[in-house]
């Protein structure tokens, strides 16, 4: 039959059967094809459907096995729709059309190995991130509940993190990606502790004569383009915003510097050796960029320093309003990375000019990375005894 | 479950995959065992990784793990260490402090009476008395911050267990430093930007290729690396073969300055050079003159990488300060070596590709900084730091450093802080004015002059006015000075609490002894490898506790019971619930990077490997950009000259190295009329530390008539009329000890040694008793290295010998408590 002569059919009133009966009949027939449609959907609802896929029997049905929404004390178990299923219909629906986007991955062999998979787990991972950041984590919120918890019974930790989430009404996702499945390698490089950092500290929006803090070492260029690197911003450094341009910042970077070689380390102050950053040679000795000011001799090396303001340009990006939570981050990995092998030494026991020695000569007992160690060291320097009132 | 063909299928698929892996190293090791009864295991420990067969619940035979290929002899005393007469086997507290408490007589203390009791009665007293402490006085009365060489295992490590618990209850006294390194830690950050002695060294291969000339000052590598920090690997030894090798084709010099002919020395076969004790900085200012007076010294390297050489030059010249020049001829006076000799050392040196190789004890002196700050100047002059198989290392006879890191992540430890937001019990940071860290050796000093006033790296320590001190994961009555006034400090203690798996001095002069389990006695996991990260080690239980042992998790968990805090304590987890946490956060860290197996996996086949690291060479980085790869000191530079330093105004650690007098000196040094003979207490040969002294059988494999061996030369001997084997009392005005004499030609005229570690035996708690096994720090002096440091002098020590001729007293120092019914 051709589709013309069916579209007729459709469209032509009935000649042998009541309204009552099409009525009735066309309400039947919705109730079977719902019934269907329904139990269809049900269907793929299921644990068993999900991992019908070789790809999520493989990856993230067996990763979802080693956490504690698998297994755990009072037996009750989290399955595959029970998070990533929307209970509401019609976020179930657009979910679903949604999915099949990853049922043609399968079909067409896209995701067919686990290196596959891994390459793409970050994208996929970010669907749904997006989606749990959208619904603040309602399906996590389905069990667990703001309201229902007893803040009381957690451990002193936890009860800071979690009222404060609880005020903010704070999507769970925020901090507790990977809780049931392993993460992607989210930045070359960066620690996954790290990442969560940045997660919870970075600004969005940035405005002009304000300043931010980097939360990790970040490169640096001289051009809005950010084609031409001019060296790297240290983390923890406080940075000034001259000029956004998309998705580019300008920004001054204040300091001071020995005059001794090329000038590259920009120091945070006279006499202090805590690294705000440094300059590509070509950077630091270029005057367009670098602007001098006053020169004086630092007493306890012989050694003349500069004052400097650099202006360079920067991805609007892993900047925060203030050190706080860079502080907490530094202070937390100090004591318990430092505690492994002996009690580590209290912040104010040294002076700033001497953590680094001190660090430095007992970096390869730990596991820190590049990011770690310089947040830890700016933060024991600028919480050493030049800057505590409790010196001993 | 039933057999369907499903599971069939699957069956067949995990055997087949089993197969094509091939047998594991403990299948390998579970074929080897056939026909002897009992299951291997596997465990590591500061002497390496081992495997230990287990019959009828006990550790009948060990044998090296097969990665290592060079054990130690030291695994020979494994297993007296778990089976030894030493074991503290019931808590117990003692005598008086039973009757009295606090309020005890503590002269008594070292009487060695104690009385058992259970479990709940020893913990409830522990908690009475810190309750007691932060109410009746607070913070500053209690020190519980002595840690050292705890058994490994990154769980147990039991250091962290107690400082953990105690800090849930309030807050205490804490040291900075060590014992072993306190003079060298302090002054290197001031001069090469990083304590250097804990750190990464040049790798081996690169030296052996580059190196000319090796001198190795005061380093007795060959004795030293048979133990680590973690589980020790011994993969330093194959370098050493190779470089025993090259000493013998010719193709690198190793010359040995050391007062005594080294285990290492004769192992490479290479030059000996005698020096007298505690003269090496003369030597070395002697060097540098012959460098700068003959002109071979790198001006161009002191110009682009160093600061203050002209400021040092003045001195080496006459100048300034004493005004005496430091000719080779000066030195020779001091030093005893010809200044021929030394012109000689020094034109090597600049002739072609020269490594420095320091050991440990130099430091463990008065001035201890001097000869390090001067070694590095030397090295400076030379113009090799930063160059493979040039310039100079601290530490390539300490935990394999040398051996290149794999770059792999190793395992966290059980944390030592209580967790973020907690507060304890005590929440009292009010330290009623006393500085609540201090240098780790003063300690005795705060108990003897509480409130006193101190010069410490350029700021002051005020000492507190301790009154308990807690001791886990060490045992202060081998590794402190002069046991006689710490006899007097402990008397103003009211109360000590010690615990340890063995009955050592600490426990003697303890108010309440805690039984723990040795780490054979329990499950762990170690890195296997502590600076080249080779692997992770699981440490499979061998046995379970003995007598009322407990693990320190165990200990601790129930003190914390007694104040609320155990859940925050365990975070609610078992042993091996932590053990798993701690792989897979190793296993996450390492991601990407090294395959892990699953925990299970990794339980079942005790070991993952990482393979070997790539060749990297100290100070490199600093050499190729000495501005963006700054060094950690003030300046960023080499500072031969520190104004820092100077600005302190000390009179015993200036601006620059220089040679000072020391307090007691032999050949010809203040006081070596009276006691004539230096004592150097250096690194035991066939023990870590105090550790496995204990162990009965391997002990009586040196002791000489059952006391710990003085070594000493044929002519000092021939002087006393002493033998080989004879039994003699050394002392001077600080103690007294008795020690079996083996007389060798190792040793020069004037040269004695007893290895530190010694168990201290005293005869009775009297002040001044003979000492009957043979701890050398009966008569070794409690003075600060400097007033930089503040470090531990142990090796600025003369004595004076004779043969015992006395009634000879048993040995007190093994067999645990004598016990009061």
């Amino acid at each position: 039959m051709s589709i013309p002569s069916m579209w007729k059919i459709i469209r032509s009133p009935s000649t042998h059967l009541s309204l009552g009966v099409l009525t009735l009949g066309g309400f039947m027939a919705g109730v079977v094809f719902w019934g269907a449609f329904n139990t269809g959907l049900e269907a793929t609802n299921t644990e068993e459907f999900c991992i019908s896929c070789h790809e999520m029997e493989a990856n993230v049905y067996q990763e979802l096995q080693e956490t504690v929404h698998w297994s755990n004390n009072s037996g009750v178990r989290a399955t595959c729709p029970d998070c990533h299923v929307p209970h509401n219909w019609t976020d179930k629906i657009a979910r679903k059309m949604q999915a099949s986007k990853e049922v043609f991955g399968k079909l067409f062999g896209t995701i067919d190995t686990r290196e596959k998979f891994l390459d793409k787990r970050l994208e996929l991972a970010q669907h749904e991130w997006q989606r749990f950041s959208a619904n603040k984590s309602l399906e996590c919120r389905n069990c667990h509940d703001y309201n229902s918890m007893n803040f009381d019974n957690m451990s002193e930790k936890a009860q800071v993190q979690m009222r404060r989430a609880a005020e903010r009404d704070q999507s769970c996702l925020d901090c507790h990606k990977g809780i049931a499945h392993e993460l992607p390698d989210m930045l070359e490089g960066v620690s996954e502790a790290f990442a969560q950092l940045e997660q919870s500290a970075a600004v969005s929006g940035f405005d002009t004569g304000k300043t931010y803090y980097s939360i990790r070492q970040l490169p640096i260029y001289e051009d809005p383009q950010l084609a031409v690197e001019a060296g790297q911003l240290n983390a923890a450094t406080p940075v000034k915003v001259l000029e956004i341009d998309g998705d580019s910042l300008k920004v001054e970077l204040s300091g001071w510097r020995r005059t001794k070689g090329f000038g590259r380390v920009i120091n945070e102050d006279f006499g202090f050796n805590i690294s705000s950053g440094h300059l590509s040679k070509a950077a630091a000795q270029n005057d367009q960029l670098v602007s001098g000011f006053e020169r004086k001799e630092d007493d306890m090396t012989g050694l003349e320093w500069e004052r400097i303001n650099a202006v360079v340009w920067m991805r609007a990006g892993s900047l925060a309003e203030s050190t706080e939570m860079i502080w907490d981050y530094a202070k937390e990995t100090y004591q318990s990375s430092c505690s492994v092998c002996h009690t580590q030494p209290d912040e104010n026991h040294f002076d700033a000019n001497t953590w680094p020695g001190m660090f430095n000569g007992m970096l390869s007992f730990v596991n820190l990375d590049g990011d770690s160690q310089a947040v830890i060291l700016k933060y024991l320097q600028k919480h050493s005894s030049d800057f505590s009132d409790d010196k001993h | 479950m039933s057999i369907n063909r499903r599971n069939f299928l699957k069956g067949i698929l995990a055997s087949s995959a089993a197969s094509m892996v091939g047998p594991s190293l403990l299948v390998r090791s579970a074929q080897a065992a056939q026909n002897d009864p009992g299951i291997w295991r596997i465990t590591g420990s500061h002497w390496g990784a081992f495997r230990a067969r287990v019959y009828g619940g006990k550790v009948v035979e060990v044998k090296p793990f097969e990665m290592d290929s060079h054990p130690t002899d030291m695994l020979n005393g494994i297993e007296g260490i778990i089976y030894s007469p030493s074991r503290v086997r019931y808590p117990m507290v003692r005598y008086d402090w039973y009757k009295n408490r606090h309020n005890s007589d503590t002269s008594q203390r070292g009487d060695n009476r104690f009385i058992r009791v259970t479990w709940d009665e020893a913990l409830d007293l522990f908690h009475e008395e810190l309750e007691r402490i932060q109410t009746q006085y607070g913070p500053w009365a209690l020190h519980a911050g002595q840690t050292g060489w705890r058994q490994t295992g990154q769980l147990h490590s039991c250091g962290n267990h107690m400082q953990r618990a105690v800090a849930m209850h309030g807050n205490f006294i804490k040291k900075v430093g060590d014992y072993s390194t306190g003079a060298g830690q302090t002054i290197l950050p001031y001069v090469l930007g990083s304590t250097e002695v804990y750190a990464q060294g040049t790798s081996w291969p690169l030296i052996l290729e580059n190196s000319k000339l090796i001198v190795l000052w005061a380093n007795d590598p060959v004795k030293n690396l048979q133990v680590g920090w973690a589980c020790e690997t011994h993969e330093s030894y194959r370098y050493l073969d190779q470089l025993k090798q090259k000493v013998a084709d010719g193709e690198i010099r190793v010359v040995s300055i050391d007062p005594v002919r080294s285990k290492t020395q004769k192992f490479l076969g290479c030059e000996q050079q005698y020096i007298n004790p505690q003269t090496d900085v003369a030597m070395m200012l002697a060097i540098a003159h012959t460098l700068y007076t003959e002109k071979l010294h790198d001006q161009k390297f002191l110009d682009t990488y160093c600061l203050g050489f002209e400021r040092f030059v003045p001195y080496l010249l006459g100048e300034s300060e004493d005004k005496v020049e430091k000719t080779p001829e000066w030195a020779a006076e001091i030093c005893g070596v010809e200044a021929e000799v030394i012109r000689e050392l020094a034109r090597a040196m600049a002739a072609d590709r020269t490594q420095l190789l320091f050991g440990w004890c130099i430091q463990r002196q008065q001035h201890g900084e001097q000869p390090y700050w001067m070694g590095a100047v030397l090295a400076a002059m030379l113009g090799q730091i930063g160059q493979p198989g040039g310039g100079v290392s601290y530490a390539h006879h300490y935990s394999s450093i040398g051996v290149p890191s794999s770059g792999a992540s190793g395992p966290g430890a059980f944390p030592r802080n209580p967790d973020q937001g907690q507060k304890p019990i005590h929440d009292n940071d009010d330290f009623n004015g006393y500085s609540k860290t201090i240098p780790v050796a003063r300690w005795v000093d705060a108990i003897l002059e509480p409130g006193k006033k101190i010069d410490y790296n350029g700021g002051k320590v005020t000492l507190p006015n301790l009154k308990m001190m807690v001791i886990s994961g060490c045992n202060p009555w081998h590794h402190h000075q002069d046991r006689n006034r710490m006899k007097q400090a402990f008397r103003n203690l009211e109360t000590v609490v010690t615990i340890d798996f063995n009955w050592t001095a600490s426990c003697r002069f303890s108010d309440i002894v805690l039984p723990a389990c040795t780490q054979f006695e329990r499950n762990d996991i170690d890195q296997y490898g502590s600076y080249s990260t080779r692997g992770i080690l699981a440490m499979q239980r061998l046995v379970d506790p003995l007598f009322q042992s407990r693990t320190d998790f165990h200990i601790f968990t129930d003190l914390c019971r007694r104040f609320g805090k155990h859940k925050e304590y365990s975070r609610g987890k078992g042993e091996m619930e932590w053990l798993r946490e701690l792989y897979e956060g190793c296993r996450d860290a390492n991601k990407g990077k090294f395959a892990m197996p699953e925990f299970a996996q990794f339980w079942d086949e005790g070991y993952v490997d990482f393979g070997a690291g790539k060749p990297w060479t100290r100070h490199a980085a600093f050499r190729d950009d000495p501005e963006l790869k700054a060094l950690g000191t003030p300046s960023g530079f080499i500072e031969i000259f520190s104004r820092k330093i100077d600005r302190y105004g000390y009179d015993n650690c200036k601006g620059h190295p220089m040679w000072f007098e020391k307090s007691e000196r032999s050949h010809g040094g203040p006081g070596s009329d009276r006691f004539p003979l230096w004592l150097q207490s250096c690194h035991p040969d066939q023990r870590l530390h105090s550790q496995m002294c204990e162990s009965e059988a391997y002990r009586s494999t040196y002791s000489v008539r059952g006391r710990e061996p003085i070594y000493l030369s044929p002519e000092d001997a021939r002087r006393r009329g002493i033998r080989d084997g004879d039994l003699v009392r050394v002392y001077n005005d600080r103690g007294q000890l008795l020690a079996g004499a083996r007389v060798t030609d190792d040793f020069a005229t004037g040269v004695v040694r007893i290895h530190e570690g010694a168990w201290y035996g005293p005869m009775d708690e009297s002040i001044g008793a003979l000492d009957t096994y043979g701890d050398p720090n009966t008569v070794t002096q409690d003075l600060g290295a400097s007033k930089l440091s503040q470090a531990t002098s142990a090796n600025t020590c003369l004595v004076e010998i004779e043969k015992y001729v006395g009634e000879v007293p048993p040995v007190t120092a093994f067999g645990g408590p004598v016990e009061v019914r």
